[in-house]
């Protein structure tokens, strides 16, 4: 919402520069989003005198006007279809600064030199009208400066206001906030209603068919009214807060908007067509046109204003077309309404538009706001569009709506602000904002009806707070809560993940896990995903199942930015759907993905990233987190390369899975290269991994190291070796490492060379070689009968 | 001659040779006159293999003898030459053996400073489901049926009656109906958001929440230890700012700007030339929030307040597009070390 600065400095009697005053309203919950100056593109804007015009050779659609300004007579190029000889115009000067940021510079159109233009009220930061030129009264005085003959230096406050605050969508409203922080009373309007002897009850009735609908319907006639322009002080209200001025009667009831919150109508009482206001439900498919010409076709939920016959406006949201106020309209009908909130919230979602009116309405007018608003609008019609206003109001209001009390305890107020101020002090507060206090101890507060938001003592202790201000409570220097802060244990997990993982040259990646569902399904058509229904775009319709899928994205997206090289992770969730067995579920996950080359360097070639760099990184985390031995078993799943596709098993249970991404899944998110990829969920591993590392006394006899090298079969698992070789080596083989593995000209083809160190050590003497020997022996025995190997005992 | 004559002969030269060597070249030379692959001293080593057996003692013996004492000789002399010469250049401009080096993404950089700051503060950590219910979410914090956030425009809803959910207060719930007071908690965590993609607004974003309840708790300890998050987080000089706001679950509410983070206040481009940036919202639990999760609300008291995570690594890193963190382009994520 605009307001006008001078508008809100007439209603408080305030003198305040607008910047002060933007900002005590700002802090007091009344947000000032922007200030503009109405006379921001009026500097070197005068008015000038067009004496003459001539047309331009060759052209037909631009002319050459002679402008007097007074000190000069400037020929300017006008292209505007209004301009004529004898107007009052808007004459920008060179230099000047018009919308848009346009400076006036010295131009030649068609071969003619121009020093100026003449302006329209879009050029002028006015309005958006751009039709023609500004056209003034033949009454301004050449050469004065437009914003002082519009007498236009203003500013437009725009406010950004909270949706609990109805009573602030008005000049009045602001104003009242604005008079009470330095306890002052708004000036309202003060006016003079003169009726006339004739009585409306004679020309119109109002019945109301749904009171809870409608609560309140309070009409007038107004007479004989002429239709023309408003005076420039309402039109500059008006556009001050980007209302377009339409005629006095319709800028009436804008202007009477603004001021008072209090949205009006006004009917043509000639084309209403009925002496009788019948406020009623629409029925179901019932048709009505509304002024701007769109024919809808309405539903119970849309409350109508009718003539008794048929629908004349859409409640508190539009009026009719039938019923329009017209340039030849005489006689007025005026209603001041109060309509239910989530009536007119249900009747403009029907109707799929909101207005000004419908916007106030539905958070809330004030009923007994409604006779003040309509009298003011009747007085104004009556001095300004010589109307005549006839006796009495037609007020139908069924069930008076009546303040609400409050009970309030100052010591309680003081508790929840921290605070320590008097009675007297929230008194003062309560009171500046027009409510009723009485009492001492506990105070009742009396609420008007525009204030619908105050409801609970807390809402009251809110008011206290806004206008003492945030910044006059104090900052407690103490920290109440809990003697002891735990840590939470899965957050300190994910730490240790995330440094570790970048340790070992992994970039972490952060998704939102909203994907497409069509690549969900292609990934894993088997698996059921979270189905988003309503959502942003087609391609973010599901959540994700599988961590992999966001993964995939991510280095299709580096890969398309010539990123090839890539280690990545996340730490994230994946969602399943509630099924026969589970609810809704949300698993945490690791995944880890590599393709391209290791780094270039100067002390290291790149080579190509590969299997052992990942299960390298899950036996980093392994080793930190003390889980069990981790093993990979060879086993197909859809996302990977059959014969590179592996589940990670940690004992009995499958935490994840592991390999070659294959080719055909990894095409569809653009990529061409090999990506292996890791995902295994977290939680199992977590609690296996809880045990303490227990001291052990530190070897006190020397180890003997022996080394062997196994040339077996190319498909005999190394990890199959190791573990014969401990078992036959028994409890003096202290461990046992792989230290090469060769595969090529020197060995037999289909046969590999395992090279392992087993380091024997005993806890109670030093081992003798020939002891060894006989441990080695029997190794080399068991590895010969059992995987048929060829040792070299080196 | 004999073969063990030789070698005294051919150590007193070495002797000899090595006391007048003036330079470590020229020791080095005769290092490998005697002892190189075809020195002297290796040659007659080399040769061993071939002789009787005794022998083959007993000069092996001699020449090992020889072998060591010039060595010794060699290593004196090259002492007392000091560091006239090192052995191994050192190019210091070199860059150091490449290590691998990740990075941890800036969003979880920035939560987890967050995080640590209020931990410091007594705050424990709480995490609550992405996927909610429309009752945390909306109904238990005080959303009247009709308000706009529970539009389909505005939420992301699931099938089977869930949504996603659009703030971390559901877990300020979820907590106080599980835990008795002083509760105080931090709830970071993922958001989501019914919102077309730009470089200012995704469909997801995060937020950390905190919140304490306890007897007496006012709103002077809410600001208490908001400023000193913001003095610990943005440094000793930054200045607050309350504005009064509204939201359904806090009341009084406040929206808090501190004071640029760039210009201290005086004006600039990242502050829009007011001074402020707008960077978290709180409020004083609203009575029925507390009551409806079974806490009596005359006997306790609380506050709660949320700040985005995305918003304030924007403003400390300078980065203009909300996009950038959910792409993970390496290029971007290198950058935050």
């Amino acid at each position: 919402m605009k307001i006008s600065y001078k508008w809100l400095l007439e209603l408080t009697g305030l003198d305040l520069p607008v910047h002060e005053l933007a900002d005590r309203l700002t802090n007091c919950g009344t947000a000032v989003e922007e200030i503009e100056a109405t006379d921001r593109y009026m500097d070197k804007v005068v008015v000038g005198y067009v004496t003459d015009i001539n047309s331009i050779k060759g052209a037909d659609k631009i002319k050459l006007a002679t402008v007097d300004i007074g000190s000069d007579k400037l020929d300017l190029v006008c292209g505007a279809p209004n301009v004529a000889v004898g107007q009052k115009v808007p004459v920008a000067l060179l230099g000047a600064k018009l919308a848009g940021d346009f400076v006036i510079k010295k131009a030649k159109i068609r071969g003619v030199e121009s020093c100026g233009m003449i302006c329209s009220e879009r050029e002028l930061g006015i309005s958006d009208d751009h039709s023609g030129i500004m056209v003034f009264d033949s009454d301004a005085t050449i050469g004065t400066p437009l914003a002082d003959y519009l007498d236009f230096h203003d500013y437009q406050l725009a406010f950004e206001l909270t949706p609990n605050r109805p009573d602030s969508m008005s000049a009045i409203g602001i104003a009242r906030d604005a008079a009470a922080l330095v306890s002052m009373a708004v000036h309202k309007p003060d006016f003079e209603l003169v009726e006339s002897s004739e009585k409306a009850s004679d020309y119109i009735s109002v019945k109301i068919d749904d009171p809870d609908a409608c609560p309140r319907y309070a009409a007038r006639i107004i007479k004989n009214i002429k239709i023309g322009q408003s005076p420039w002080w309402i039109k500059k209200k008006l556009l001050t807060s980007g209302i377009r001025p339409i005629n006095n009667i319709v800028d009436i009831t804008n202007y009477v908007l603004l001021e008072t919150g209090h949205p009006l109508h006004a009917f043509d009482y000639d084309r209403f067509d009925s002496t009788e206001v019948v406020v009623r439900r629409a029925t179901e498919g019932e048709k009505f046109t509304t002024l701007d010409d769109q024919e809808h076709s309405l539903i119970p939920d849309v409350l109508l204003i009718t003539n008794g016959k048929h629908g004349v406006a859409a409640a508190g949201v539009m009026g009719g077309l039938d019923s329009e106020v017209e340039d030849s309209t005489t006689n007025i009908l005026l209603e001041s309404a109060y309509f239910n909130p989530s009536m007119i919230r249900k009747s403009r979602k029907h109707l799929g538009f909101v207005t000004e009116s419908s916007t106030r309405f539905e958070k809330g007018a004030d009923p007994n706001g409604a006779l003040f608003a309509i009298n003011r609008a009747a007085s104004l019609m009556h001095e300004l569009c010589g109307g005549e206003v006839l006796d009495g109001i037609i007020d139908c209001y069924p069930e008076q709506i009546k303040p609400k009390t409050i009970s309030f305890r100052p010591a309680r107020c003081n508790a929840i602000l921290g605070t320590k101020l008097t009675t007297k002090r929230m008194k003062e507060i309560l009171s500046n904002l027009e409510l009723e206090v009485t009492g001492e101890e506990k105070l009742t507060v009396t609420v008007p009806t525009f204030r619908p938001d105050l409801e609970r003592e807390i809402d009251l202790i809110e008011e206290v707070a806004r206008m003492e201000g945030w910044g006059n409570i104090p900052d407690a220097i103490s920290n109440v809560g809990p003697l002891f802060t735990p840590t939470y244990k899965q957050d300190v997990f994910v730490d240790e993940v995330r440094t570790i993982l970048t340790g070992v040259g992994f970039d972490e990646m952060v998704n939102h896990g909203l994907v497409d569902s069509r690549f969900a399904k292609k990934v894993n058509p088997d698996l059921p995903y979270v189905q988003i229904v309503n959502p942003s775009s087609s391609d973010l319709d599901a959540m994700r199942n599988s961590m992999s899928l966001t993964a995939l994205n991510v280095i299709g997206h580096n890969i398309s930015h010539r990123n090839t090289d890539l280690r990545l992770f996340e730490i994230g969730k994946v969602y399943q759907p509630p099924d026969a067995h589970h609810d809704w579920n949300e698993e945490q996950r690791i995944v880890l993905t590599v393709t391209g080359n290791t780094t270039n360097g100067w002390r290291q070639s790149p080579r190509p990233f590969d299997f052992y760099d990942l299960t390298g990184a899950i036996e980093r985390l392994a080793a930190h987190f003390r889980w069990p031995e981790l093993q990979y078993v060879p086993k197909t799943t859809n996302h990977l390369e059959s014969g590179v596709s592996f589940q990670i098993r940690a004992g009995d249970t499958t935490v994840g899975s592991i390999g070659q991404v294959s080719m055909s899944i990894a095409r569809l998110a653009d990529i061409k290269q090999m990506v292996y990829m890791a995902e295994f969920t977290t939680e199992p591993l977590q609690e296996v991994g809880a045990s303490l590392p227990f001291f052990k006394s530190l070897p006190q006899f020397p180890a003997a190291p022996r080394d062997l090298a196994i040339v077996v079969a190319v498909d005999v698992p190394a990890g199959d070796l190791v573990k014969t070789v401990r078992n036959a080596a028994g409890s003096l083989a202290e461990k046992v490492d792989i230290f090469d593995l060769y595969m090529g000209k020197q060995i037999e083809k289909g046969k590999k060379s395992i090279a392992v160190t087993i380091t024997y050590r005993s806890a109670e003497r030093s081992l003798s070689g020939d002891e060894v020997d006989v441990v080695q022996q029997n190794v080399m025995a068991d590895l010969k009968k059992k995987f048929n190997a060829e040792i070299r005992d080196k | 001659m004999s073969v063990l004559d030789d070698i005294s002969v051919l150590s007193e030269n070495a002797f000899e040779r090595i006391s007048q060597a003036d330079s470590l070249d020229a020791l080095n030379d005769v290092r490998v006159h005697y002892l190189g692959k075809k020195g002297e001293i290796t040659v007659i080593l080399k040769g061993l293999g071939k002789l009787p057996v005794d022998e083959r003692k007993q000069i092996g013996a001699a020449a090992n003898k020889a072998r060591k004492s010039i060595e010794k000789r060699i290593k004196e002399k090259q002492e007392s030459f000091g560091d006239e010469k090192p052995a191994i250049v050192i190019d210091s401009t070199l860059p150091g053996t490449a290590q691998p080096l990740g990075h941890v993404h800036i969003l979880n950089q920035v939560m987890g400073d967050i995080c640590r700051t209020f931990h410091g503060m007594g705050f424990e950590i709480a995490h609550g489901p992405d996927i909610e219910a429309d009752y945390y979410n909306f109904e238990a914090l005080n959303f009247p049926p009709d308000h706009p956030a529970r539009d389909m425009q505005d939420t992301l809803f699931v099938k089977g009656d869930r949504l996603l959910r659009t703030h971390t207060t559901p877990v300020q719930v979820r907590e106080i109906e599980k835990r008795k007071p002083p509760i105080k908690i931090i709830t970071p965590g993922r958001c989501f958001r019914n919102e077309a993609i730009s470089t200012r607004a995704h469909v997801a974003f995060h937020q950390v929440d905190g919140f304490l309840v306890d007897e007496d708790v006012s709103m002077s300890d809410l600001k208490g230890v908001l400023v000193a998050f913001c003095k610990a987080f943005f440094g000793e000089d930054v200045k607050l700012n309350f504005r009064p706001s509204f939201f359904p679950f806090t009341e009084p509410s406040a929206e808090v700007d501190v004071s640029c983070i760039l210009c201290g206040g005086k004006g600039c481009q990242l502050c829009k030339y007011s001074g402020w940036l707008e960077i978290l919202g709180c409020g004083m639990i609203d009575p029925n929030v507390l009551d409806k999760a079974g806490i009596d609300s005359e006997k306790y008291t609380g506050y709660a307040f949320g700040l985005g995570v995305e918003r304030i690594a924007m403003l400390k890193y300078k980065i203009d597009d909300i996009r950038l963190f959910f792409n993970n382009d390496v290029r971007f994520l290198s950058q935050f070390k």
